[in-house]
């Protein structure tokens, strides 16, 4: 992920406030991770119907192991860092 | 996502669900949202009186918040797309630098360490694709990028995941007005991933082809593309303005969609280029975009502008306003055509057709030919 460049020219919308751009990019980017999440559940579900295997009490009384809530946490971050990109990516750029 | 051939990066459960959302999410901003700034347009139309139209227009376009807004998430779609695609090819560089090392040992790859990309290609990167067409970090990873970009940008449209429309397209048009044309040696200008170099590659099969680009990881990555494809083509990493390569060396010197990412006067030189490199008799085909800028709306006119400003599209109005054939001329050419090549990825001699109205876009693409 770090070793994508920047976009060389990345021309702001005239008359348009900064972070109301930033707001847009991050509502796009939230958008998409809950459009992959929606996709991937749905993957999930229709597999474990397939299966015989879902059962909606199950899903309200599980809880994870010390190594699954790692994964969960890895889970959590990479999206945070999809959603709030256009955050980071300003504040480097101010830093550079 | 289905894969074409080998080389194309593939798409993990959730890395094709979100490129099938940026693509939605594109689709949706142009039928959805578009048709209403497209009649705002018409209403702040100053009328042909006026000498600035498109400007004047423009500009009262960007007071309006709801207008910025859809710009804003215009060009973030399109950074979504890169951002993501990126990451997934990061993801399997390995395994595609791999797949490269492992390919039939065909062609050739001629890269220039020295080599300076030209200016208008420093000023901004094309599409917003991070890094432009000359960044490279030692393998096939641009170039893969590239592919893949294309293929999710255009999915359904223009050649598919192969996007290779527009090199079949051109096969056509020499079908159509040279049709007993057999170059034995064959030049791209701007061959990029070779999407269209390989359809021309594979309909002369007994000729030498050749393909010029300014990015090291493209070439790589055209050329291990088309050794899995079974096509041979020798690649360098050269400039179309004016390339290594001595006078009267080909039958053959084409471009696909290159000159509306180049400049003005490049494109004066890539003309004057193109006739140096041919021997007597031999043709250059130049393919475009089939939008004529003096036959758009106003509104098309607006899009334009916001292309140009905002996906680093600068050249695109002088290219579609360009007068080719006499530009063709100029440069010392005879017997130029100009004109509207019908789309095809299966391109049949006795079948293709050449005229001078446009099918529209997909449909038709603009082809400028002559003879040296």
């Amino acid at each position: 992920m770090d070793k994508i460049p920047p976009v060389n020219r990345h021309k702001p919308i005239a008359g348009q406030s900064p972070g109301e751009a930033r707001l847009l990019a991050m509502v796009a980017a939230l958008a998409s991770e809950l459009a992959v999440t929606r996709e991937r559940l749905d993957t999930v579900e229709r597999l474990a119907e397939d299966a015989g295997l879902l059962s909606r009490a199950g899903i309200e009384t599980f809880t994870p192991t010390a190594e699954q809530a790692e994964e969960r946490d890895g889970l959590r971050r990479r999206l945070i860092d999809r959603v709030f990109r256009a955050l980071r990516d300003d504040t480097r750029l101010k830093g550079e | 996502m289905p894969q074409d051939h080998v080389m194309l990066p593939s798409a993990s459960h959730d890395e094709a669900a979100e490129q099938y959302f940026v693509r939605d999410l594109k689709v949706y901003l142009t039928e959805a949202i578009e048709p209403q700034f497209r009649e705002r347009a018409q209403a702040l139309d100053p009328g042909p009186a006026s000498n600035a139209r498109v400007e004047t227009v423009y500009e009262r376009l960007h007071e309006d918040e709801d207008f910025r807004a859809w710009a804003m998430l215009r060009r973030t779609s399109q950074d979504m797309l890169w951002a993501e695609i990126a990451d997934s090819v990061g993801r399997q560089a390995d395994v595609l630098n791999a797949l490269a090392a492992d390919a039939p040992a065909t062609g050739s790859l001629t890269l220039d360490p020295d080599f300076v990309q030209p200016p208008y290609l420093a000023k901004g990167d094309v599409h917003l694709m991070p890094g432009g067409y000359a960044h490279d970090i030692g393998g096939v990873e641009q170039g893969a990028i590239m592919d893949r970009g294309g293929a999710v940008y255009m999915l359904g449209r223009n050649g598919g995941l192969m996007n290779d429309v527009r090199g079949h397209t051109l096969v056509s048009h020499l079908y159509t007005l040279y049709p007993d044309f057999a170059p034995a040696r064959i030049l791209e200008l701007g061959c990029g991933i070779g999407a269209s170099l390989i359809p021309v590659a594979t309909a002369f099969p007994e000729a030498e082809v050749h393909g010029v680009d300014v990015g090291a990881s493209m070439l790589r990555y055209a050329l291990a593309r088309a050794r899995h494809l079974g096509a041979t083509v020798h690649l360098a990493q050269d400039n179309a303005e004016r390339t290594r390569f001595p006078d009267k060396s080909f039958d053959l010197v084409f471009s696909c969609v290159l000159l509306h990412e180049t400049s003005p006067d490049a494109i004066d030189r890539i003309m004057e280029e193109s006739h140096r490199l041919l021997k007597p008799g031999g043709i250059v085909a130049h393919l475009e975009v089939p939008q004529r800028y003096d036959q758009m709306d106003l509104w098309g006119k607006i899009r334009g502008e916001i292309e140009a400003d905002y996906n680093n599209e600068p050249n695109w109005k002088a290219a579609i306003s360009a007068d080719y054939a006499a530009l063709l001329k100029a440069a010392g050419f005879r017997d130029v055509a100009v004109g509207y090549q019908s789309a095809t990825s299966s391109p049949v001699r006795g079948e293709g057709r050449f005229s001078d109205q446009s099918e529209g876009v997909f449909r038709s693409w603009f082809v400028a030919s002559a003879r040296k």
